[in-house]
């Protein structure tokens, strides 16, 4: 008897167990959404644009390391960072091409934002939208700022792949060549050209509007000295439709302050926030701030990872302004030696306290209100800036042949710093071509300095491709005695990446 | 009508251990009574048996028990080997059993004489061993099983089972301790997955970990299943092995008390780093040669950083236990207090425990428990101090007052280092990680046929664990940002809930004796987590801040939970034909939530077979006594991944600031790729094997060869960074691994006379292969290592050193096959490398693989001696073969970056050109570079593991003061290592497969000097 009722109940056990097994081997993710349930609506596909300007804010693009990219590599800055490999990665001593910080972060980061770009370009057009309009505004916003991504891609290791797809993981995607890289930017300005707004609503404003559209491709044919279209391009802004939009400020310090952001001068700007104090990750409360002002504060301040070339001083003090005056635009361009006997402005609340032959970058720095830094500035960075926009409109006038229409867009610029108009203090740069060049090359040196533009603009000078031309950079910074022509100008490729991917090859020379 | 039957096995046999030990006269006496108690017990029938017991020789042998099976009814031998008894109808055979002999069962067929021939038994091959929902005498196994006994594990002082464990199996690689509270890594037989995950393990029947939580001095027993047909029994997860632990039980008698006590010192080794003064000299030299002009060096400070990070750490193990029993039922109590000052500062871990184990018996049923509770807290390390003194240097005071906190750090004009204070971080974060654990099983079983058994299992695991974060205001390395103080607090509670049903029948017809399991598991995991920040802590006037998240201000929460299940039928038959041939077979069906519909079930199969060759009428060996071979063939699965690996997840965590007003908005994206397509990973394995023991079972051998093929290897394969993926690679399936491997197990044993003795010489050997990777990759590089089909996983692949240059012309002339310079900016004392791929320059194209980071080779010697009350016992481990990247070196013995610099070192100067040290260079790190054979160095080494002496206080004493017995003794851990590897320890740990040779500054095993006292009454 006993048996037998052993022997039922142990049936019944395994058959009641039977029953249920299925449900309890599916056990759903209780923690978060899964990608499925995911891209319905209209508000999903606006979590997804805005994840993606959440890329602005990781380290290995601009919340730091790309201002060691492009600010410190070229001639305006360097590094006598104790950290000698980080140092090195400015001063083109690669060695370790897989140097996180230096290289591999970057990189990743890039195509960490590119992914999710690319989700909203393949997920977004299946959503129902009661507006049509407002969904091509969101697939334009991922163009653009896909197209920004492959845009200094391109600038920092030219030969990238083209990601266009949601990722997988098995993908290893085809090498592009520059022109193929450039091609790409192209297309997805122009579309998102078309749909962007002039302007935003006031809760909108910092998405990319069709004036940044239109001044990164002009960018864009800048680096390939395609002028014609580059006027085309900055037409839209400078004589076009968009002029309404667009004015320079009359307090230069506005631009680098979170005083003033978003102002008529802007054109594109990162919304940098200090409300989190995270860390960079992708978890709750991650950091929405800048952290270059923390590593380039000068020591004791900050880690002083990277500082500026001591001649962009002498190269301010060589025209007064109007009235006599040393250029106004030192002051918030610079820390340097002079800077307190020169303005009265002490750096951080004091006293100069470094080598005399030193000089650190100010911009972006919060010393106007606070005498320490740390990993969250909330200051905008202006990525794209009217003043850079009408220099590089003269840029390609003068290239085109029209040097003197062009000067007229400098002296826009000059005049808000009160420096006298460009033919009355160097007359014979409004009939020359090469003498317009060269000063503009300075005018953007002066009004621009520590605005990631410098190693930009050295590559479409042309300054980077001849040793003599490199000899001359080099007696202003030494690190360039470093560099060789035709190999430094591009960064290798992480070399993980590249012995990983059989579809890669390394950068030239490395 | 209520059977009386054999109390179980695994009770009555004592461990050889103690078989070997104390086996006396008196010893034999009280099991005679023992028996004769149970052969009063008679039944009122009926036919009567008679018969006489002789051995081998036919020599009569007095006192063996004499049973029918099932019943109690039983006798015993007289003087002459005779035995009589009355036979009820029931009855079927004759259980002859005596104790160094091998019980027989004879069936009795209707007669009325039986005589018996007894065979004398070994020692080693008569112990029970666990293998997983039941028992098998050890000279039965089919499959490839290691025991560890528990009296090695318990005379070692160690945090945890692994780390006691090491040197004791062959096949079984364990690396790591020594910090306290941490944990051990074990490799069973390689590398066979790419997870690094440790062996499953079983404790008392409870899928389990036995984690720094347990206290191993309640181990009575541990078996390790190392082939696929041994662990197939618990197919998912016991890819790794199994490694199952059966804790103490209380026996019969009067409660006995036992008390053990160990005490011991810990030292870490150091490294042999330069004072101030040679400090100096070089540093000036590496400026000297980079043109920079000279650091205002701190002369008058020489700090000895080593000195002021660690120092001689502790251990107090105590444990004390109470257990007794009666036939029918048996308890066991033991409570545990295990502390650790660690032997760098601000470090200690602090265990207390208490388990209690019982059971008993009433009729056909019986039930049981065990349980244990224990509550751990550790004090981390904060910072890596085994970097850190190397990174600081000797001219940086350890207190500054001029610096915010009050710690002495690197100087831009007088020091120029990013290194830690390690004394600065221990106190200006604090760590603390608690956790109490209830641990135990409740089980019941009901005999209700002799042959065949039922037995429900329930297990419950769980802790409940905090873990507490201070971050106090101050600096501890240059240039550091300002962090305020912070609070961070984080709750979790685990689970683990099991159920079992087991049925097993056991018999036995003439010849055959078969044994079947069939059952059925149900698991659940369960983890829940919360946590909370706070920054601006309240500074509390008495001293410190208020770290309560009461206080302070930006708060910030979070939290998770996963849960997985498992559900499992399994089925074993043991089939023994007189034996001499032994069959089994294991058949195992797992199903799993980890896995996405259609992939969650799988079934593992495993057949196995021995042939005792000895027991055979035809083999006749005068000093062979036993000689068995044996051979398995198994499949086992895994599915060790997280619970929702499978499901490519939406990150919800994106804030952007937007807007005129910079308001937030949230962002939602996929950020971490997956594979939707996960399946359970499969492990096939082979295995063939001897036992054999010789010369009156004084010498045994074993020896095993195993293949094994893990396919489908679930893991983080690395995938391009052109996917933009982030928060680690998706596991995916598809790479096979292939291990081949030999073991070796040799003991002699003599245990005759007042001095008795033995030696275990053990040999692993181990090869693993890549067969195939992942996404039809052929190879992939992660930091200097290169794993590539048709190789072992993560080879070292890195620029080749050829020398260095002695001057000028030796660079000029320096020339590939077409003529061009190779290193032209090279000046006299710098590193020549080689240009292997003849292009004329040095580029990461002429990497080359230059060794493997696995040993060819490891070995283990445990030798043992005891003279009247005195044992001595030693332990040797060693590995050959290995090539090591020694991380530390590369630190010390750079000069472009500001660390400390090795004693002695000899840089390459003009005048010092016989040095393999390149000249010192300040400022690039062209000779310095971490990517070339340069650091790389032999990692063999040879250990003493442990050595003890233990003196056992003569009876005659202890008895006098009411003690049963007592030993006193003094061991050491790590005392002596020979190896050429200049690191401090070249027994290290990385935990990442592919760099499992790079020595980043692991943590060493420390070496320890106990003292232990134990004594029972």
């Amino acid at each position: 008897m006993k048996k037998i009722k052993i022997a039922i109940l142990l049936a019944l056990l395994s058959t009641g167990f039977s029953a249920c097994q299925d449900d309890l081997l599916d056990q759903p993710n209780p923690n978060t959404l899964t990608e499925q349930q995911f891209w319905k609506s209209e508000s999903d596909a606006q979590q997804g644009i805005n994840a993606a300007y959440a890329m602005f804010y990781k380290p290995g693009i601009w919340s730091r390391w790309m201002y060691f990219r492009l600010d410190l590599t070229s001639d305006e800055g360097f590094s006598k960072s104790p950290w000698i490999e980080l140092g090195d990665w400015t001063r083109f001593q690669y060695i370790n091409y897989n140097f996180w910080e230096g290289n591999s972060n970057t990189w990743r980061d890039t195509y960490k934002a590119i992914f999710r770009c690319n989700q909203v370009l393949d997920k977004v057009p299946g959503i129902q939208f009661t507006d049509s309009r407002k969904k091509d505004q969101i697939l334009a916003q991922a163009k653009f700022l896909r197209a920004l991504h492959y845009y200094y891609a391109a600038i920092l290791w030219e030969n990238v792949p083209l990601v266009l797809k949601t990722s997988t993981p098995e993908d290893l995607p085809k090498q592009n060549t520059l022109e193929e890289v450039w091609a790409q930017v192209i297309k997805d300005l122009t579309e998102a050209s078309g749909a962007l707004p002039g302007s935003w609503d006031d809760a909108n404003v910092g998405r990319p509007t069709k004036g940044a559209a239109m001044a990164l491709l002009g960018k864009v044919y800048m680096q390939q000295h395609d002028w014609q279209k580059a006027k085309s391009a900055f037409d839209y802004l400078v004589t076009g439709e968009g002029k309404g939009y667009y004015k320079l400020v009359d307090n230069f310090q506005d631009n680098f302050t979170h005083l003033n952001e978003n102002n008529t001068e802007s054109v594109f700007e990162i919304q940098f926030s200090d409300a989190n104090k995270g860390a960079d990750g992708d978890n709750t409360n991650a950091s929405m701030g800048n952290t270059r002002a923390q590593f380039f504060a000068p020591r004791s301040i900050g880690w002083s990872d990277g500082q500026a070339r001591n001649w962009i001083v002498a190269e301010f003090k060589k025209e007064k302004t109007a009235d006599g005056k040393i250029d106004p635009r030192l002051r918030y361009t610079l820390f340097y030696p002079g800077l307190e006997a020169d303005f009265g402005d002490k750096i951080y609340g004091r006293s100069w306290q470094w080598d005399a032959d030193e000089a650190w970058f100010k911009k972006y720095s919060r010393d106007y209100y606070r005498n320490n830094e740390d990993y969250y500035s909330q200051v905008n960075e202006r990525m794209i800036r009217y003043a850079d926009i009408l220099l590089l409109y003269a840029e390609a006038l003068n290239e085109l042949g029209q040097t003197g229409d062009a000067v007229k867009y400098v002296d826009m610029v000059r005049s808000r710093s009160k420096m006298l108009p460009l033919t009355t203090a160097y007359p014979e740069t409004g009939t020359d071509k090469d003498k317009f060049r060269e000063r503009l090359k300075i005018e953007r040196e002066l009004e621009l300095c520590g605005e990631s533009l410098r190693w930009v603009d050295l590559k479409r000078w042309g300054d980077l491709d001849v040793q003599s031309k490199v000899d001359v950079i080099s007696q202003r910074d030494p690190d360039f005695k470093n560099f060789v022509p035709g190999k430094h100008n591009r960064l290798p490729i992480p070399q993980n990446e590249v012995e990983n991917n059989i579809n890669l090859k390394q950068n030239k020379g490395y | 009508m209520i059977q009386k039957h054999l109390p179980q096995k695994r009770g009555m046999i004592p461990s050889p251990h103690l078989l070997f030990r104390k086996r006396t006269e008196m010893f034999t006496h009280f099991l005679l009574l023992f028996f004769l108690f149970f052969s009063t017990v008679t039944l009122a029938q009926n036919t009567r048996i008679s018969g006489k017991v002789t051995d081998k020789k036919g020599v009569p042998i007095p006192g063996v028990n004499v049973k029918i099976k099932g019943s109690s009814a039983g006798s015993a031998t007289d003087a002459d080997g005779i035995y009589s008894l009355n036979a009820s109808r029931g009855g079927s055979s004759l259980v002859f059993s005596f104790v160094g002999y091998t019980s027989k069962e004879v069936p009795i067929n209707g007669r009325t004489t039986i005589d018996v021939q007894l065979d004398e038994e070994t020692t080693s091959l008569n112990e029970v061993v666990v293998v997983g929902y039941g028992t098998q005498q050890k000279k039965d196994l089919t499959g490839a099983v290691s025991v560890v006994k528990a009296a090695d594990i318990q005379k070692r002082q160690a945090t945890t089972v692994a780390e006691a464990m090491q040197g004791l199996a062959t096949g079984v690689n364990i690396r790591g301790g020594g910090q306290p509270g941490s944990e051990a890594n074990i490799l069973i037989r390689g590398l066979k997955n790419l997870s690094g995950t440790n062996p499953l393990y079983v404790i008392d029947g409870l899928i389990s970990t036995a984690n720094r939580d347990f206290n191993p001095n309640d181990i009575e027993s541990i078996q390790i299943l190392k082939d696929a047909s041994a662990a197939a029994i618990y197919g998912s997860r016991a890819a790794n092995g199994v490694i199952i632990i059966t804790t103490k039980k209380g026996k019969e008698g009067p409660m006995r008390i036992d008390f053990s006590g160990k005490s011991s010192l810990q030292t870490i080794p150091t490294y042999n780093l330069a004072g101030t003064d040679e400090f100096a000299r070089l540093n000036n030299m590496a400026y000297d040669n980079a043109g920079v002009s000279r650091q205002k060096l701190d002369l008058t400070t020489n700090t000895d950083w080593q000195k002021e990070a660690f120092r001689t750490g502790s251990v107090n193990d105590y444990n004390l236990t109470f257990s007794g029993g009666s036939k029918d039922g048996s308890y066991l109590v033991s409570a545990n207090y295990f502390g650790n000052k660690g032997t760098v500062i601000s470090t200690k871990f602090d265990r207390y425990s208490l388990r209690v184990n019982t059971s008993g018996t009433k009729g056909i049923f019986r039930i049981g428990e065990n349980i244990a509770i224990s509550n751990s807290r550790s004090d981390e390390m904060s910072g890596n101090p085994i970097i850190d003194v190397v990174r600081l240097l000797p001219t940086i005071p350890v207190y500054n007052k001029a610096n915010p906190g009050g710690y002495g750090y690197g100087d831009e004009a007088k020091a120029r280092t990013f290194g830690t204070n390690p004394v600065a971080i221990a106190d200006l974060e604090d760590r603390t990680n608690e956790n109490l654990r209830i641990r135990g099983n409740l089980f019941s079983e009901l005999q209700f046929l002799p042959y065949l058994k039922y037995r429900l299992n329930l297990g419950y695991e769980t802790s409940s664990d905090h873990y507490s974060y201070l971050r106090k205001q101050g600096n501890w390395t240059l240039n550091q940002a300002f962090d305020p103080a912070i609070a961070n607090e984080n709750r979790a509670t685990s689970s683990t809930q099991l159920i079992e049903n087991t049925l097993s029948f056991n018999k036995v017809f003439k010849k055959h004796s078969l044994n079947i399991v069939a059952g059925q598991s149900y698991q659940k995991d369960e983890y829940a987590q919360i946590n909370g920040t706070k920054r601006n802590l309240l500074v509390n006037p008495t001293g410190g801040y208020f770290n309560v998240l009461d206080q302070g201000n930006e708060p910030q929460t979070g939290g998770f939970k996963t849960r997985s299940d498992l559900i499992s039928y399994f089925g074993r038959f043991e089939y023994n034909y007189d034996d001499r041939y032994l069959l089994n077979g294991v058949v195992r069906r797992d199903g799993t939530s980890r896995f996405g519909f259609g992939n969650q079930w799988g079934s593992y199969p495993s057949v196995s077979g021995a042939w005792k060759i000895s027991n055979e009428k035809f083999f006749n060996s005068s000093w062979i006594n036993d000689l068995k071979v044996r051979a398995s063939y198994g499949t086992l699965g895994s599915s060790n991944i997280g619970p929702y690996d499978y499901i490519p997840l939406v990150n919800t965590f994106s804030t952007i600031a937007m807007g005129r007003d910079q308001h937030i908005e949230s962002g939602a994206t996929q950020v971490q790729l997956a594979n939707t397509n996960l399946h359970w990973e499969k492990l096939i394995q082979q295995n063939y094997g001897f036992d054999a023991s010789f010369l009156n079972h004084k010498l045994s051998l074993t020896a095993e060869y195993f293949i094994a093929r893990t396919e489908d290897v679930l893991f983080g394969f690395p995938i391009a960074m052109t996917t933009g993926n982030d928060g680690g690679n998706p596991r995916v399936n598809g790479i096979t691994l292939g291990n081949k491997g030999f073991e070796f197990t040799a003991t002699y044993r003599e245990d005759a006379g007042d001095f008795k003795y033995y030696a275990t010489a053990n040999l692993t050997t181990l090869n693993n292969n890549v067969i195939s990777l992942g996404y039809n990759r052929n190879n992939t590089y992660v930091g200097n290592t290169v794993t590539q089909v048709g190789q072992p996983v993560g080879m070292w692949y890195v620029l080749q050193t050829d020398g260095i240059f002695q001057n000028a012309d030796e660079v000029n002339s320096y020339k590939n096959a077409k003529g061009v310079t190779i290193q032209p900016n090279a000046k006299p004392g710098d590193i020549r490398f080689k240009d292997n791929n003849g292009d004329g320059q040095i580029t990461n194209s002429d990497k080359v693989v230059v060794g493997s980071p696995w040993p060819n080779y490891e070995i283990g010697l445990n030798l043992g001696a005891s003279y009247k009350g005195f044992d001595f016992s030693m332990n040797w481990f060693g590995a050959f073969g290995a090539t090591v990247f020694n991380g530390p070196r590369s630190v010390m013995d750079r000069f472009d970056d500001n660390s400390n610099y090795r004693a002695g070192i000899q840089p390459w100067t003009p005048d010092n050109p016989n040095t393999n040290v390149p000249r010192a260079y300040y400022g690039t790190t062209l000779n310095s570079r971490g990517d070339t054979d340069r650091w790389l160095e032999n990692g063999s080494f040879m250990r003493l593991k442990f050595v003890s002496i233990a003196y056992n206080i003569p009876k005659a004493i202890v008895n006098k003061i009411g003690f049963a017995n007592a030993q006193i003794s003094v061991s050491g851990q790590n005392l002596l290592t020979f190896t050429k590897y200049t690191g401090l320890d070249p027994e290290f740990l990385n935990a990442s497969i592919f760099e499992k040779g790079y020595d980043y500054g692991a943590f060493p095993n420390v070496r320890m000097y106990s003292m232990g006292l134990q004594f029972g009454f």
